[in-house]
């Protein structure tokens, strides 16, 4: 494990000398998300202004809960989404072949071999919503707090990586699995509300099989003294929880699919 | 001690079974009915070190997936396979660290880069010492003649300066073992001439165990003095190449050239395959027969004015192998 860790600077490198190549694109895609994710927040935003608030969450307890939900997704997709969703293309091209010959772990190789750096413009735009958002809603912040948020974050990008990482291993075993990924940005797009304002099932879909409830509003609603349906007092412990559970399961999943590899034939 | 060691392997892949129309796709969804493929059937061979072989057979005969499997990429189903002692699918990456891999068809080089960024990066991952990384890469940038273009974008490599890249990048950290599977596919006859005289190298020179998939019969001549055949996922021939043509029996021809058409000519000794008048082309009936018991047999009165004798091609050996494979099933030298 040693040696895999270790080849994390230079496999970063690679991949970032790689997309300097195009760097002209790579601005572009940068500025088009950013601009796309603002638009999507503003017209929220204007809804909220001119109804109040959404489930009991005012705009400004919104943007917290929008730019929570948007950073803890870049940190969590930038180590996995691409690379997990392009798993399917290398293992029918064969290509994931050449992956699993390297003396170093193949989830790391594939991960940082492809860090995915366009994330730039939603980390900036979340930041920044966030740094305004966190002087609006009339938190009384503590270090134990700030710590809770901070781990909360980390915990929720864990969730967003492992999820990506348990679709794509299946890939390895089923050859296909990119329409898993449809089926997680349905529930990632719900997950950018407050739970509270959808029917008990899903509430209890999305903090059970499909847990993207802990990518953004378990933690917010903890961190701004909101009650959080189903989990109650246990809600902060359980978000913080969620994110090392996940990669657990996430782990053996890829370690079952990697022993199961088939490939695609030939 | 073996470098490598098969024992009644096989890999046994299930599919879903498919059904033929549109129709049939939409059966398919709600069956659980599968088909068992066995890519590799009971093999078994052992590899000694130092030994270039040449893994051959058509497509779909499970070449590709031995190597997977002795690369620690597949499991087998049944059997067990070891390399460098090591069960490799359990050991891959201790396995990985001893071995070289070249994917004809598929690039381990990083496309937008240049060649040496590649290679640098596999300084970190096989952890290679600087000075034996700087000897390496020189020693093999001078045999590969890759000066003019290590520092170019892979992309715009051609296909054969592509391939002596791939081949050297496995070389760096000094394998045991080189796998390689089809490195000579597409390569024009000059790449491919120095690519073969180069592994032929590589194995003689530095002893360097060499286990090659091709689909060209060249490729086995000049690199690998042993072959193993498989068809089906089954062994057909493991053996010396000079032992193939006497083990398989294919048969000699002779050309016959007369000053004039002699006619039809029929010999217990040799079989008419082709008949251009004067010019008579005949398969020696088996390896004793001699020309002189052809001629013997002819007799005087024909008008003959060159003989030739031709050895069959290895080629030519082989498509005769596969067309008679169930009679030769098991064969042995």
């Amino acid at each position: 494990m040693s040696r895999s860790l270790a080849v994390v600077p230079h496999l970063v490198r690679m991949y970032v000398s790689t997309r300097m190549e195009y760097r002209g694109a790579m601005l572009l895609a940068w500025f088009a998300q950013a601009l796309s994710y603002a638009a999507t927040y503003t017209a929220i935003a204007l809804l909220l202004l001119r109804f109040g608030n959404l489930g009991g969450w005012t705009w400004s307890e919104m943007a917290l809960l929008l730019s929570f939900h948007l950073l803890a997704y870049s940190l969590g997709a930038s180590l996995s989404f691409t690379q997990f969703r392009d798993i399917e293309e290398k293992v029918r091209l064969g290509t994931f072949d050449a992956v699993l010959i390297k003396p170093v772990s193949p989830w790391v190789y594939l991960v940082f071999s492809g860090l995915n750096i366009g994330y730039v413009g939603h980390i900036i735009l979340a930041v920044g919503l966030m740094a305004w958002s966190v002087t609006q809603v009339g938190v009384n912040w503590s270090i134990l707090s700030a710590l809770y948020f901070v781990a909360g974050l980390l915990s929720a990008a864990m969730v967003t990586a492992a999820i990506m990482t348990m679709i794509g291993a299946t890939a390895l075993v089923w050859v296909r699995s990119k329409h898993l990924f449809s089926i997680f940005f349905g529930f990632w797009e719900l997950a950018r509300y407050p739970l509270n304002i959808f029917p008990v099932p899903l509430q209890i879909l999305m903090l059970t099989i499909a847990p993207l409830g802990f990518l953004a509003f378990v933690p917010v609603a903890v961190t701004l003294g909101k009650p959080v349906p189903l989990l109650g007092d246990w809600a902060g412990p359980a978000s913080l929880l969620a994110g090392p559970l996940a990669v657990l399961l996430g782990a053996l999943h890829w370690r079952h699919c990697i022993q199961n590899y088939q490939g695609a034939g030939g | 001690m073996a470098i490598i060691s098969a024992s009644s392997v096989e890999k046994i892949f299930r599919q879903p079974k498919r059904q033929a129309g549109f129709g049939g796709s939409i059966r398919g969804l709600f069956s659980r009915d599968f088909t068992e493929i066995r890519a590799v059937d009971g093999i078994s061979f052992t590899i000694q070190p130092g030994e270039a072989v040449g893994y051959l057979g058509p497509n779909g005969a499970g070449k590709s997936t031995m190597i997977k499997m002795m690369t620690g990429i597949l499991v087998p189903s049944s059997g067990t396979v070891q390399v460098l002692g090591r069960e490799p699918h359990t050991n891959r990456i201790t396995n990985a660290a001893e071995i070289g891999v070249v994917f004809g068809q598929r690039s381990q080089l990083w496309w937008d880069l240049p060649v040496r960024d590649s290679f640098d990066l596999n300084r970190h991952i096989y952890d290679i010492p600087t000075a034996r990384f700087a000897d390496n890469l020189a020693r093999l940038t001078t045999m590969l003649d890759m000066a003019s273009y290590i520092d170019r974008p892979v992309r715009q490599l051609s296909l054969g300066q592509r391939m002596r890249a791939e081949i050297a990048m496995a070389l760096l950290h000094d394998p045991k073992i080189l796998f390689l599977d089809e490195p000579t596919i597409g390569l024009d006859v000059v790449a491919k001439d120095t690519v073969r005289k180069f592994l032929a190298e590589v194995n003689r020179d530095r002893g360097t165990t060499i286990i090659l998939t091709t689909h060209d019969l060249v490729d086995i001549e000049e690199i690998c003095p042993r072959l193993i055949m498989v068809d089906d996922g089954k062994l057909l021939f493991d053996g010396e190449l000079k032992h193939l043509r006497q083990t398989l029996g294919s048969r000699r021809r002779l050309k016959l050239e007369f000053g004039t058409d002699p006619g039809p000519i029929t010999l217990k000794t040799a079989e008419l395959v082709t008949d251009e008048g004067a010019a008579k082309h005949f398969l020696l009936e088996n390896e004793q027969t001699s020309i002189l018991d052809v001629l013997t047999e002819l007799g005087s009165g024909h008008d003959l004015t060159d003989i030739k004798l031709e050895e069959p091609n290895i080629e030519e050996v082989i498509r005769t192998f596969y067309q008679n494979k169930p009679a030769l099933a098991g064969a042995r030298p």
